[in-house]
């Protein structure tokens, strides 16, 4: 038996509707997982499923940001495809902004996506009757700048931070349900989203984010790759960390 | 009114397989522990709106004193 075989496990993943997101699905359902898929694009969510092998995966329409609908999401995800062994929480936004920039707004619209809905799908998912008696594994996304630092990146890495924190105590509070609980922090990755954006296309720019990181700029297989260990029993004796997945930018 | 008590109860702590009574002790069952505790300081707060001191709470022992507890409000 593989160690690093999903087969037999029902994975939720989050913002599974592009980017790395998407990735983590093809990448899940290549190892045997069945898949339910949340995203807020219905499109883009079904060309994911277009994309996976195996059967029985499903995708859910979803505005993570309402508690109501997170709750109900989940009922249904239960109901449709049994209990749960895994979550990915992928779904996420991004940002460079300088602190003047930051208002109340932005930081309730930033911690509401990155943190809140993330933490409420957790929440929801181990209710009692949702999550795999034998338990499993719970992973949210992180960032390099979780842990460092980088002008302008002040609010996207309080989000960021918020969530290693988090997923620290609730490793703890989880174990005794056999629920491990791990953050991951990707380095700079390059996905479909920020490949035309100005730090991406523009050669000096990229250069620069490139000598950040000793291996050069990620791509969502190696994240994927990351996350199949995660939720595996490969890493059953693993909780509460957070695996930089960064092509050696933390090293530095 | 009882009913609806004991199915929040129940979701509190985690009671996936067996029946809870207004008569059992709750701090019997096997799902009771410090966390249950809170949980359930939780759900008398945001459901019913006691906010109780540990010292009365010490003093509810059954499940009906927890219910009359909330009838009390």
């Amino acid at each position: 038996m593989n160690p690093f075989s999903l087969a037999g496990k029902h994975i939720v993943i989050s913002g599974a509707s592009s980017g790395i997101g998407r990735q983590c699905a093809i990448s899940c359902a290549a190892m045997g997982a069945k898949l339910s898929l949340l995203g807020r694009n219905l499109e883009r969510l079904n060309q994911t499923l277009n994309s996976l092998e195996g059967a029985g995966h499903r995708l859910y329409q979803i505005d993570l940001s309402i508690d109501q609908d997170v709750k109900t999401a989940v009922e249904k995800i239960v109901a449709d495809n049994g209990r749960i062994h895994g979550l990915l929480n992928v779904a996420g936004v991004s940002t460079t902004l300088p602190l003047k920039s930051v208002s109340e707004k932005k930081m309730d619209e930033f911690f509401r996506a990155n943190v809140f809905s993330a933490y409420s799908l957790a929440r929801e998912v181990c209710r009692m009757g949702h999550f795999s008696q034998n338990g499993g594994s719970i992973v949210f996304f992180s960032s390099v700048m979780g842990s460092f630092g980088e002008t302008g990146k002040s609010l996207y890495a309080m989000t960021k931070g918020a969530l290693q924190s988090g997923a620290r105590s609730l490793a703890c509070e989880l174990a005794p349900k056999q629920i491990r609980v791990n953050t991951i922090s990707p380095g700079a990755i390059i996905t479909p989203i920020n490949e035309h954006l100005a730090h991406i296309s523009d050669s000096v720019k990229r250069k620069e984010l490139e000598d950040m990181h000793l291996l050069g700029l990620g791509k969502t297989e190696d994240v994927a790759n990351a996350c199949i260990y995660l939720l595996s029993d490969a890493s059953r004796w693993v909780t509460g960390i957070n695996l930089f997945v960064d092509g050696g930018y933390s090293v530095k | 009114m009882e009913k609806e008590f004991i199915g929040k109860l129940k979701e509190v702590l985690e009671i996936e397989d067996h029946e809870v009574n207004m008569s059992d002790e709750f701090r019997t069952y096997d799902e009771w522990s410090s966390l249950a505790y809170l949980s359930v300081i939780a759900m008398l707060d945001e459901d019913y709106e006691i906010q109780m001191e540990e010292a009365d709470f010490k003093k509810l022992r059954t499940v009906a004193d927890l219910y009359n507890a909330t009838l009390e409000k």
